[in-house]
Order: C-alpha cells, then structure tokens, then sequence
C-alpha cells in the first residue's frame, strides 16, 4: 500500500463522515421522501393499534379521535370470545411441524438430486420445479377430494383427512417443495465435495454424510429457506381456508377474515382492532428481533 | 462395488420416497384430475360426471365475469411490477447512494428505514385486506376519508366505488410489496463496488445519471428477477381481493380476478367441472407468462 | 336450499364468505342409505287425538338448530306441550350451530333423530335429502286436525307458502316454522315527532322522501348497500305487485324476456329514482347493520328488511324506537295486485328423517308446535311471526312483530315471493352486483334488466346447471 493511496482513501472517507454531519438539501428531499413512506407504511398499522383501545362509539365517530379511556376489555373479548388465542396456537402448531417437514424432505430431496447423478434425476427434478408456475387454484377442488379420501385410510386415516393439522401440514409440506427443492439443489451444487468424498473414504454412510456434514455445511442456505417457509406457511390462506372447515381447528389467517365478517353481526368492532394488534404485533416482534435475518434470508432466497 | 452401488441406489429411494410421494399425492395428482375434471360437467354430487368434452371451455369464453377477471389480472400483471419496482428502485437509491453532501454513502438511518419498509411484508395477507377494510371505510370513522371528510371534501367509497376499488386492491397490494424489493435492491446495490459511484461523480456525474448509468445497468438482474415474481403474485392474487373488496371482487365485479372466479364457482356454485376449466385457462397464463420470462430475461441460464 | 331467505342472518353471510363447502359436500357424500326396518316397528292405533300412532315406549329425538332464535324455544314451549299429552314419551333435546357436521353421519348410518330443525348455513341440502328418500312425507300432518281444534285441518292452519315451498319432487317434506315478512321499516316514534305517515302510494312515497330530505333531519332512505339483495327484494315485489305474481314466477322459471318485463322496468326505474335522490349518503359502502345502526341513530328514516329486523338489532335500539313496518305502495292505481300485497317466505326449516326410530313421534311433535299456544308463544318469545295463521292474535307481541303481523293479516292471501335467488346462486350474485350499480346510477334500468336477462339466459342454456320449475 502506497502513501497516495492512503491519503485518498483516508480523505474520501473524512469526506463521507462530514458529509453525513451536514443536510444538504438533497438529504432533506431524500429523507422526506423516505419518511413519507415510512408515515404510510406505520400509520395504517398505528391507528389500528389505536382504534384496538377504543370504545364501539369512538371507532364509528372520527377516525382520528384519541381514545378517552383504554378499553383493555377489547383484547379479553378478541382472546375469549373470538377464540385469537385458539387460531394462534393452531397455526404456531401446523407451521412449525410443516416446516420441519418441508426442510426435513426438501433438503433431502435436494440433495439427492444435486449430487447424485441417475436415471430419471433429471425428469424429477424438473417434476419439481414445474410446480413452481402452477396455480395452487387449479387444483384445490380435486385436493379437496384428495383429502377428503385420506380420512379414509386404515388406521392413519382420521388423522390427516380433511380437518385435521396434520393433513394441513402434509398439503403445506408438499406445496412448499417445489421452491424449496429448487432453492436448496442449487445451493447443494455450490458446496465443496472434497469434505464428503473424504468422509466416503473413511466409511462413512451416504446418510451420515447428509446428516453430519452436508446439512452443517449447508446451514446459510437453510436458514434462509426455512425464513421463506415459515412466512409463506403462517400467511397461507386459501389452502386452510377450503381444508379446515371447523372453526377450532382454523388458523390466524381464518380467524382474522372471519372476525371482520362477524364484527359487522355482533357490532363488535373494537374487538376486530384488537385481534387485528394480537395478530399484528408478536409478528412485528419477532421481525425486529431478527430482521437481519429475516431480510437477508428472505432476498437471499429470492436471488437464488 | 456392487455392495456400493446396491447402497447408493437404496439411498437414493429412501431419500426420494417421502418428498416424491408427498408430491405425487398432494401437487400432481389434483393437477391432473383438474384437468380431466375441467372436460366434465362435475357438481360434486353425481359419482359419475359426465364427460362433455370442450363444452366448458366454450362456454367460458362467453363468462363476461371470467373475461372481466383476467383483464383485471392483465392490469396488475403490469401496474404492480411497475410501480413496485420505481417506487422500490427510487427508496433503496436514496439509502444507499442518495446520501447528503457531495459524496455517496448511505443516508442517515438507512437501517431503520429498511426494518420499518418491511414490516408490511411478515404480515399476512389475509390480516392486511382486514386492515385495509377499515383502513378504507367510507365514512368519517375511515382512516382515509375522516381527514378527507375534515378538509371538507367527499368521502370516497374507496372500497365501494366501482372506479376506485380496482386502484385500492393495487395500492393494497403495492404497499405490501414496496418494503421486499427495497431490500432486495438494496442488497443488489451493496454489492456494487463504492468507488464505481465515486468515480463517476468525480467524472461530474449528477445523482439522477447516477442512477442510469450505473445503479439500473448493474441492477438489472435484479430488476428482473423481481418482475418476475411480482408477475407471479399478480396472476396469482386472491386473498387480498376475497377478503378485503365487496362481494368478494365486486362492487359490480370491479376487483374479481381469476383465482377468485375459480374459487367461486367451485365452493360456492359447486361447478366443479366449469371451474376446473376456469384454472387450466389460469394455468396456461401463469405458464405462458413464467415461460415468457425466462425467455426474456437470463435466468434459463441460472437452472433450466 | 340450506339458506332460503335467510340471507340476512349472520350465519349465512359469514359463510358466504369463509365456510366453503363442508355442508353441501357432506352432505352429497351421502351414501345412498339401506333402507331401514325400523318405522315399522309395532303400529300403535291411530285415533282423533293421537292421529300418527305415537307410542309410549318410543323415545323422541329433537335436534334444534341453534342460532338466532336460541333453543330455548324448544325446550321451554313446545316440548312441555308435548310432554302434557305424551308424558311418559322421553324427549332428548340437543342443539348444534352445525347440523350437517352433527347430523350428516346419522343419515348415513341410517339412524337419523326424530326431529329436526335444519337451518342455518351449515344446514344439509334439503334437495339432496329428498332426493335420497330421507324426508318423511308429512302430506299425513297436513291432513290431521289441528292441535287446537279436531274439526279444523293442519292444512288450514298454516300459511299456503309454506305447503308451496315445502314440497320437494311433488312430496310435502319440510314445514316453514317462521314467516319472513319482508317491507319497508320506520321508526314510529321519529315518524310521530315529525308528522310523517307512511305512504300508500309511490307518488306518497317520493313526497315523502322529499319532505324527510328537506327537512335535514335525516336522511329519508338507506339499504344495505354492500348486499343490494336487500334492495332487488323490494324491487321484486313492486314488479309483482304492478304486473302480478307471474312477474316472479316467470322470472323463477327462468322464461325469455321475464326480466325485462314491463312490470320489472316500472319497478326498476322508480326504485333507480330513489338511489339517484334519496340515499343516506355512503349507503353503497354499508352493510346492513350499520345502516340499521344508522336508523336507530335517527340518521335515516327508512330502510327495506325483513321481520327478523327487530331480533337482530335490539341492542341498539332506543327504547322509545318503536319499529314499524309498511309493505311496499302502490305504484298506480292499476297495480296488478292491491294495496298491502307482501312478500313473505316461511323459513326455520324443520324435517322428519324418514328413515328415523320415531317419525309417528316427529310429526306429532311438529303438530304441537303448530298449535296456536306454542306459535304465539314463539312469537312472543323470539320477536318474530309464525307461519301458523293468528298466532300472534292477542299477544303481547314487540311493536315491530305487531306491525309486520297486521300488515301481513291485511294482506291476507296477496303474497308473492321468489325461489331463483337460492336456486340459481350465479343469478343472485349477479343480481346483487348489478342492483348495487342500478342504485348508484352506474346502470340505466333497460341495461340492468337486460344485463340479468343476459344472465338468466345463459344458465337456462347451460346443461350443467340443474333447473328447478315452480
């Protein structure tokens, strides 16, 4: 390293810092125009944290009116009687063995499909990747069906026909694939082999391979994929929506349109802004705790 | 050897068993059926549907609602990448290189501009449409039209005008989606070298040849990518305009899109068969458009 | 038709819009059921007093539909009816929000209750029930004496409608408990502060709309303008009423040019006229409760609904309300049908299984409540009309039901009504979307009518679609 470039680099990085003291006028139209997406990104979400304390009056009077008391009792009725608690618990269950399922067979087939070369690995892979442009809509009334005659299988039968979390989780696991075994084969095929052929030399089954070294190496990939997962599945609608017809068996999603339809019934608004919040808020949480993973994940998976 | 190969091929099955299976069951198989389904007049009752051949197709080439649904997918299908993309290309330039002063750096909290843009994202999309339903209320208790109704002006029936309703399901759609690809042009953008910009703005390069002479050149794939995928959600819409429009894509049909046409005839008008021929046409515009893009763009490169 | 008329109940809407299928799937999954032995268990002698044989020793078994009406009407008015003559006939009461998820199996097993109060979304489809033989022919209900009276015939005590839409495949099957009676609802009390009365004709009718808008009390009129069902409901009936009731029956059975009718351009053009003038403003994005809230608020005068209005919004209502109902005015003087004619269709749907342990026992339980005590108590309890003839005479009903009663005594045999609607749910949904834009002025009325002749022609031509005549 020359001294000239030193002085350069060194110059054009004091020049950043003092340019990072001082607004110009550019940086205010910049930071306006930033802000003003951040008023309409947080405000719709803010008002309804708002009307969530408010009483049935306050929200049919001026929409920006403040609260005069803090209707804690909304939230009670949300969590009672429009059984949110119920909804949030079913789909914190179905999502995490579906996506347990999802990376646990996706990876699997993943793999097999990047490293291995075989008759017909070609044409299953591409069985896969096709589901990627279908229309989930094509094929819901025959998957209605298709569920229906699960629930009458011998012995398995009434736990994964239709309105039940596990049939739920096996449609999730098997909608999910086609993204997840795109994303990973590709990921698969950039890791080194030496680590694994070593491994082979030392006698060490393919499974073993899979398990202890592949998965570690492939952890990035993973973690990105299972972000992917975890959003799609917890946001999914239209699949519970025609496989779980019985309300205590509904997700988050189901709960939340059901109780905006209700509300209109049993006059009880308040009680929608406070499901909305506990719908909203523990989501918003969790983003923050771990947003740089999440949008690294997400847009890693999108890049892929 | 032989014990090698016998061991590799047993791995094989045994790792494809459970992912194919799955994926035969739950993805292909109603895939298929639709299709054979779409040629029967099927109501879901008789246990043998009559084959009728084409008919269905004939006759929703005179569904005006049908048609109706696909020019409102046709308009999303180019609004929605297009105004996501300025709208994202625009904000991730400003917080990566619209920094003040003269030189390029990232703007004063960039960081939690990028967290706030993406909580609309990890919320579902089913909760957003009930968010919106209220957010959109056509009296002074909207959150809209209560500071509208004060500068004493009309109330707009965001939801219940049949002109506006189209533009509010896409605002919906478009504030949804922002956030993602800010990010993930942000990402695209990190990876440009600095001392590109740099360079050029010691050339005399203005901020906005910047941003065509370098951020968009270098983005592209990106761009791509995103248009690509926002195509996909705009084929593919349902939730937003199920949940969230009147009449479930009305007022007057104003807001129906294709899924949600399918979904109508089949659980509501119990048209299985009709249905079915309203997905294929679906399915053969999400192929037609997926293939399309990996045509145009690069990306047949990346895996097929 | 799991949900007739009953379109305004929350249930049905909130299926509408997320129950997708359960309860019309099930219940097609029926298998065809063997049939059973078990009716034709020893006869007991039939008698005047006891005219289907009920036994002694045979339990009944009573399935309520629980839903707007509760179930307490059954087990605290008609099942001690029936006790006091049946007292050692064991009565085991049950009550479901989901009928066909609890009672679809029974069917299938072959072993179906007694007695069934089938209503609410999640009811089974009667079609398909009667298709598969499952309904007991209750035409023997018809021809027994009445409860009350040994001279007069069950036939004669009920209203006409519900013989006419009870009947499936030309069998009497299933018997309308509640008449819906459906006009144009008010305030009395506003209407007394401000010297309004209720029209009798149109050109009364738009003077008043005049009078209320001019008096910037409130607005004159409003309907549910997220479900213009509500506004094609009076549209229809004016259009029977000027053309008579083949308006709708044509219209039912699906015949050329019945839309575009005369009648229906009158009609269609008048009510365009109000939703150009007179709407509460924002009516096109309410629903029906906060248009309803709306007039418990004296923000509106008028709105159309039906007789199950009452029940629906009775925590909003001021005490002082007083709700009254006037059936739609005359729109000239040489209307088909006279002043007062209604629209009214009996619902809350209940059925004998036919293949049941006791359907001697389930006839005899609807006979009961038939007779005019359990009636006018149901009334009385529930805020609601019968569909049996005089019930509500005499009783302490609420001012809503008492008004929505005398309109419906005067209107005496000039009811119309219509089945398309739940027929044809393609029609529906297009006459919903289409009313909604006649009502905002988005479509003249020739075009609105010709779009839904356009409609109804391509499901008369569509083979697939089953077609039903009345």
């Amino acid at each position: 390293m020359t001294t000239t470039s030193w002085t350069v680099a060194n110059s054009r990085k004091l020049a950043r810092q003092e340019s990072r003291k001082r607004l110009g006028p550019m940086a205010i139209l910049s930071h306006l125009a930033l802000l003003l997406w951040t008023v309409l990104t947080v405000v719709p979400i803010l008002w309804t944290f708002l009307a969530s304390v408010k009483s049935e009056d306050e929200i049919f009077g001026d929409a920006w009116s403040l609260p005069s008391s803090l209707h804690w009792d909304n939230f009670a009725r949300a969590w009672e009687q429009a059984h949110i608690g119920q909804y949030m618990l079913n789909s914190v269950i179905v999502v995490a063995f579906s996506v347990f399922g999802t990376m646990l067979v996706g990876s699997m087939a993943a793999y097999v499909l990047s490293r291995y070369p075989f008759r017909g690995n070609r044409a299953i892979y591409l069985l896969f990747v096709s589901g990627l442009a279908f229309p989930v809509y094509l094929a819901l009334s025959p998957l209605f069906f298709v569920v229906q005659n699960m629930g009458n299988v011998p012995l398995i039968g009434p736990f994964i026909g239709l309105n039940t979390h596990a049939g739920l989780v096996l449609v999730y696991i098997a909608y999910s694939l086609p993204f997840t075994v795109f994303f990973l084969s590709a990921f698969f095929r950039t890791l080194p082999t030496a680590v694994a052929e070593a491994a082979m030399v030392d006698g060490a089954s393919h499974t073993r391979v899979f398990f202890q070294i592949m998965l570690p190496m492939a952890r990035p990939g993973l973690v990105s994929i299972t972000i992917f997962n975890i959003l799609g599945q917890w946001n999914q609608y239209q699949l519970p929506l025609v496989l779980l017809q019985e309300r205590d068996k509904w997700v988050l999603t189901q709960g939340i349109a059901d109780i905006s339809t209700a509300a209109g019934y049993d006059q009880d608004w308040s009680a929608l802004f406070a499901a909305l919040t506990l719908a909203i808020l523990p989501m918003l949480v969790v983003y923050t705790v771990f947003q740089r993973q999440i949008q690294s994940g997400l847009t890693a998976g999108a890049l892929k | 050897m032989l014990f090698n190969r016998y061991r590799r091929g047993l791995f094989i099955t045994a790792f494809l068993a459970a992912p194919v299976t799955l994926y035969l069951v739950y993805v292909i198989s109603p895939y298929i059926q639709a299709f054979y389904i779409s040629m029967t007049d099927w109501r879901g009752v008789s246990a043998t549907p009559a084959f009728i051949g084409l008919e269905n197709f004939r006759r929703l080439l005179e569904d005006g609602t049908f048609w109706k649904a696909v020019t409102h997918n046709a308009g999303l299908l180019v609004l929605l990448p297009l105004i996501t993309i300025v709208l994202a290309l625009f904000f991730a330039f400003l917080l990566n290189v619209g920094g003040g002063g003269r030189a390029v750096g990232g703007i004063r909290g960039s960081k939690f501009y990028r967290v706030v843009f993406f909580f609309p994202q990890v919320l579902a999309v089913a909760v957003v449409a009930v968010l919106f339903q209220q957010v959109f209320r056509p009296d002074g208790s909207g959150m809209l039209n209560a500071p509208l109704m004060a500068l004493g002006g009309k109330p707009i029936g965001f939801l219940s005008d049949p002109g506006v309703a189209f533009w509010s399901v896409l605002g919906v759609m478009v504030w949804q989606a922002v956030g993602f690809y800010v990010v993930l042009f942000s990402a695209g953008l990190a990876s440009i070298p600095r001392d590109m910009f740099e360079a050029a703005q010691i050339d005399g390069a203005g901020r906005l040849s910047l941003f065509f002479r370098i951020t968009l050149p270098l983005l592209w794939d990106t761009v791509q990518v995103a248009w690509v995928y926002l195509g996909i959600i705009a084929l593919d819409v349902f939730a937003i305009v199920w949940v969230m429009t009147d009449q479930h894509g009305g007022p007057d049909w104003s807001t129906t899109v294709m899924a949600a046409e399918v979904y109508r005839n089949a659980f509501q008008y119990f048209r299985f068969g009709y249905a079915s021929a309203l997905g294929v046409v679906m399915f053969f515009f999400t192929v037609g458009f997926a293939i399309l893009s990996l045509r145009l763009t690069r990306r047949e490169r990346i895996e097929f | 038709m799991p949900d007739t008329p009953r379109f305004t109940r929350r249930e049905l809407l909130r299926s509408a819009a997320l129950v997708p299928v359960a309860g019309a799937l099930a219940a097609c999954a029926t298998p065809a059921a063997k049939p059973s032995a078990s009716s034709s268990a020893a006869p007991v002698a039939t008698s005047a007093a006891n005219p289907f044989g009920v036994s002694d020793s045979k339990p009944l078994e009573v399935w309520i539909f629980d839903g707007g009406f509760g179930q307490d009407y059954a087990k605290n008015i008609h099942q001690p009816l029936f006790k006091s003559k049946y007292p050692k006939v064991e009565i085991k009461h049950n009550a479901t929000k989901e009928i066909t998820k609890v009672l679809q199996p029974r069917f299938a097993g072959g072993n179906p209750p007694d007695v069934i109060d089938n209503s609410g979304a999640n009811a089974m489809d009667f079609g398909a029930l009667a298709q598969d033989g499952q309904l007991q022919d209750l035409t023997p209900l018809l021809d027994a004496p009445s409860w009350d009276d040994p001279g007069t015939k069950v036939r004669d005590t009920i209203d006409k409608a519900v013989i006419d839409i009870g009947t499936y495949d030309g069998t009497f099957s299933v018997l309308g408990y509640v008449n819906y009676i459906f006009g144009i609802w008010y305030s009395q009390k506003a209407f007394k502060d401000n010297g309004w009365v209720p029209p009798k004709t149109w050109d009364e009718f738009l003077k008043l709309n005049e009078t209320i808008k001019k008096s910037g009390k409130m607005a004159p009129f409003t309907y549910a303008g997220k479900f213009p069902q509500y506004l094609y409901e009076v549209l229809l009936t004016m259009a029977a009423k000027i053309g008579g009731p083949e308006v709708l029956v044509n219209i039912d059975n699906l015949e050329d040019g019945a839309w575009t009718s005369e009648a229906m351009k009158t009609s269609a053009t008048a009510w365009a006229e109000i939703g150009a003038k007179y709407l509460m403003e924002g009516t096109a994005g309410l629903d029906h409760v906060q248009t309803q809230t709306a007039q418990n608020k004296y923000k509106v005068a008028m709105l159309p609904s039906g007789s199950w209005l009452e029940n629906e919004q009775k925590t909003t209502t001021p005490a002082d309300f007083e709700y009254g109902m006037f059936p739609v005015p005359d729109f000239t003087g040489s209307d088909k049908m006279p002043y007062g004619t209604l629209h009214s269709q009996p619902s809350e749907n209940f059925i004998v299984p036919a293949k049941g342990a006791n359907p001697q026992g389930g006839m005899e339980y609807l006979r009961a409540m038939l007779s005019k005590k359990a009636a006018g108590d149901f009334s009385e309890m529930v805020k609601t009309v019968s569909t049996v003839k005089g019930a509500g005479d005499g009783r302490q009903l609420s001012p809503g039901a008492a008004s929505a009663t005398k309109a419906y005594t005067a209107a005496g045999a000039n009811i119309v009504y219509y089945r398309w609607q739940t027929w044809y749910a393609q029609l529906k949904d297009e006459a919903i979307a289409a009313t909604g834009e006649l009502m905002s002025g988005g479509l003249t009325p020739d075009k609105y009518l010709e779009r839904l002749q356009k409609k109804s022609d391509e499901i008369k031509n569509d083979s697939s679609i089953k077609k039903y005549k009345r």
